[in-house]
């Protein structure tokens, strides 16, 4: 589970944004409209949420979110620090997820780890790199494990990955 | 069923002592595939209404809305003695049973698609590949429970099942099979969503699910209450894998009867052993030539799966361990092999059929590196509710961590069997055993793998 930078003391609260923009809302209203409370549509909306502001969740987003929803904005850090989905942090154009649960890991996952962190030029997984190109994270077993190792970026899975391949696909990357 | 031939089974079961029932083998003795689940997943656009119904989808559905009742469904399902294909193996008919036909709250259904179990893809496939299938599943549980609502709650990490799952609940809808009034019944009403996860481990157990169902962080509840009572937004619920409820439309088909003669019979001698009724998709990965997920009835042994579908290790290699069922159970060794895939047989072996997905590894592996690696994923994945689990997967990865750089002792052996010990059964919910089971079992079995990486004078004490 990440951890956030929590505010300095004294500093004033973030000021929420307009939650939803009118982009994502019809998206949203569909989404609270499928559950008896609002508080259900925390986990979806946050989805949308994250993908529509360029994949994290930012203090002032949270709060917007939180107004929309009707819950404190504590309750929704503490779903953002829970789901390892989710980014608190500015999350680099792109995002590389690298499985590292048992079946990738007996097909190599430590080197494609090592791989994506020296492609992106960071020491370790969870920072942003330098030149907000890649963040690389560790994720625990993608089910996708006949087909180890595997790897996605920006959400789209790759299988059967090889460093050499994970170079490329990086080296893809705008 | 005549006396006479319930007599005869009886018998048969008696003799075999919980063996699989008729599976003809082929003549060279190799175990055959059944495809009942897995027929459509590899027919051209199987996912789709139109040719999925070409195969049958949503006949079931309609033969019990027109000629069953509800309770003559649930009868079906209890007589077939399906067991829950999530791991636990409590049957299904009987979870159904739990839900009060009194109440005049709204009821749910929570499909359990949160495959999270490491070396666990089965699901993926049916959602990907026969979508209508497992809809209709939720539909009959739906009709036989009286449920108003399924929510299928699918990881996150799926983005291919989501996307899977909400066009055939699209296409279904506009098909009249999800909504008001389905298929021209009056007052069967289903709304049907599916709800994304985030990534997280724990919400696959049944009521850390519903907590994150609702928005909230995915801390599994204390029972009782149960979900049958008191489940999603405290109102009854039914929460089923995925595998669970694909079984029940050929069980409306067929018979419960038919599906409950499949497979591994009870053992009449122990009630414990409810036997292993029906098919299942079994899977393999890690150190294996040809991973895959099949479809057998039950019977198969975990060595003839791994020789004949698997291939057997990478060449010039030997097997030496198995986690049958994801990553949660304990460990069969290569020579543990020759017992069947089944509920009550990997139980007997101190082990556990999980979800049937086994994880392979060769020989060429360090068990210490393979426990430190397992102890983190449950220490990354605990909830942090419970301290024994909290605290204790981080402390136990600590002392693999310790014992691969050479620095361990054997007190540190001592010191992990007294952590199984505080962990085990002392938590809410059963991820803590699941962390203890595997490491525990690799412990036990490769012990002088753990003593060899010890300086000289530490063995010495330790062999004693």
């Amino acid at each position: 589970m990440s951890t956030t930078d929590t505010q300095a003391v004294g500093s004033p609260p973030p000021v929420p944004v307009s939650f939803p923009p009118k982009e994502i809302a019809k998206q949203c209203e569909a989404i609270v409209a499928r559950y008896p409370s609002r508080m259900a549509a925390c986990i979806p909306v946050l989805h949308v949420a994250q993908k529509h502001y360029g994949g994290w969740i930012s203090p002032e987003v949270e709060a917007g979110v939180a107004e929309y929803l009707g819950v404190s904005d504590s309750h929704i850090r503490g779903l953002l620090t829970f789901y390892a989905m989710f980014n608190t942090k500015p999350s680099g154009r792109h995002e590389v997820w690298v499985c590292r649960t048992l079946t990738c890991w007996l097909h190599g996952a430590a080197k494609l780890r090592a791989t994506a962190l020296a492609k992106a030029g960071v020491d370790r997984v969870g920072v942003e790199s330098e030149d907000g190109k890649f963040l690389v994270k560790d994720m625990e077993c993608l089910g996708l494990c006949e087909v180890a190792p595997a790897v996605f970026v920006d959400g789209e899975p790759h299988v059967n990955v090889t460093p050499e391949g994970l170079e490329a696909l990086m080296d893809g990357c705008e | 069923m005549t006396a006479k031939k319930k007599a005869a089974k009886k018998a048969t079961s008696k003799a075999k002592g919980g063996a699989p029932a008729k599976v003809q083998r082929g003549a060279d003795g190799s175990y055959p595939e059944t495809k009942i689940l897995s027929r459509l997943f590899d027919v051209k656009d199987g996912h789709t209404l139109s040719v999925a119904k070409k195969h049958g989808a949503y006949a079931n559905l309609e033969k019990a809305v027109n000629s069953m009742t509800p309770a003559e469904v649930m009868d079906e399902v209890k007589t077939s003695r399906l067991r829950g294909r999530g791991g636990a193996g409590f049957p299904t008919g009987v979870k159904w049973g739990f839900i009060p036909q009194d109440s005049d709250k709204t009821k749910y259904l929570v499909l359990n698609a949160d495959e999270s179990e490491p070396g666990t893809f089965k699901d993926r496939y049916l959602m990907e590949r026969d979508p209508h299938l497992v809809l209709e599943g939720c539909l009959l549980c739906a009709y036989a429970c009286g449920l108003d609502v399924v929510y299928i709650y699918i990881r996150g990490e799926y983005p291919g099942s989501i996307a899977s799952m909400e066009r055939a609940i699209d296409e279904a809808r506009a098909a009249g099979l999800v909504g008001k009034d389905i298929l021209g019944k009056k007052g069967f009403s289903v709304e049907a969503y599916v709800h994304p996860g985030a990534g997280a481990y724990i919400c696959g157990e049944e009521t850390g699910m519903l907590e994150s169902l609702e928005g909230k962080r995915g801390h599994p509840r204390i029972k009782p209450p149960f979900p049958a009572v008191e489940g999603a937004f405290g109102c009854p619920t039914v929460i089923n894998n995925v595998e669970s409820l694909a079984h029940v439309p050929c069980i409306v088909e067929h018979g419960g009867q038919w599906f409950a003669d499949l497979g591994i019979q009870p053992d009449p001698d122990n009630p414990r052993a409810l036997g292993s009724a029906g098919t299942k998709l079994m899977g393999l990965s890690g150190d294996i030539r040809t991973p895959g997920v099949w479809e057998f009835e039950f019977g198969i042994t975990v060595r003839e799966l791994i020789e004949q579908y698997g291939g057997g290790a990478p060449s010039g290699r030997t097997v030496k361990a198995v986690i049958p069922g994801g990553l949660s159970m304990p460990v069969l060794t290569g020579e543990e092999l020759d017992v069947p895939m089944g509920f009550d047989a990997l139980v007997k072996v101190g082990s556990g059929l999980g979800t049937a997905t086994a994880i392979v590894m060769d020989d060429t592996r360090d068990m210490v590196e393979v426990c430190e690696n397992i102890a983190h994923f449950f220490a990354d994945e605990s909830c942090g509710q419970c301290t024994p689990c909290r605290e204790g997967c981080h402390w136990m990865e600590k002392i693999f961590t310790r014992i691969k750089a050479g620095e361990g002792t054997p007190a540190d052996l001592d010191l992990l069997e007294h952590l199984f010990k505080n962990i085990e059964g002392r938590t809410i919910c059963a991820l803590a055993d699941a962390a203890v089971w595997p490491l525990r079992s690799i412990l036990r079995k490769f012990r002088h793998e753990f003593l060899a990486k010890m300086p000289a004078e530490a063995q010495a004490v330790g062999a004693k």
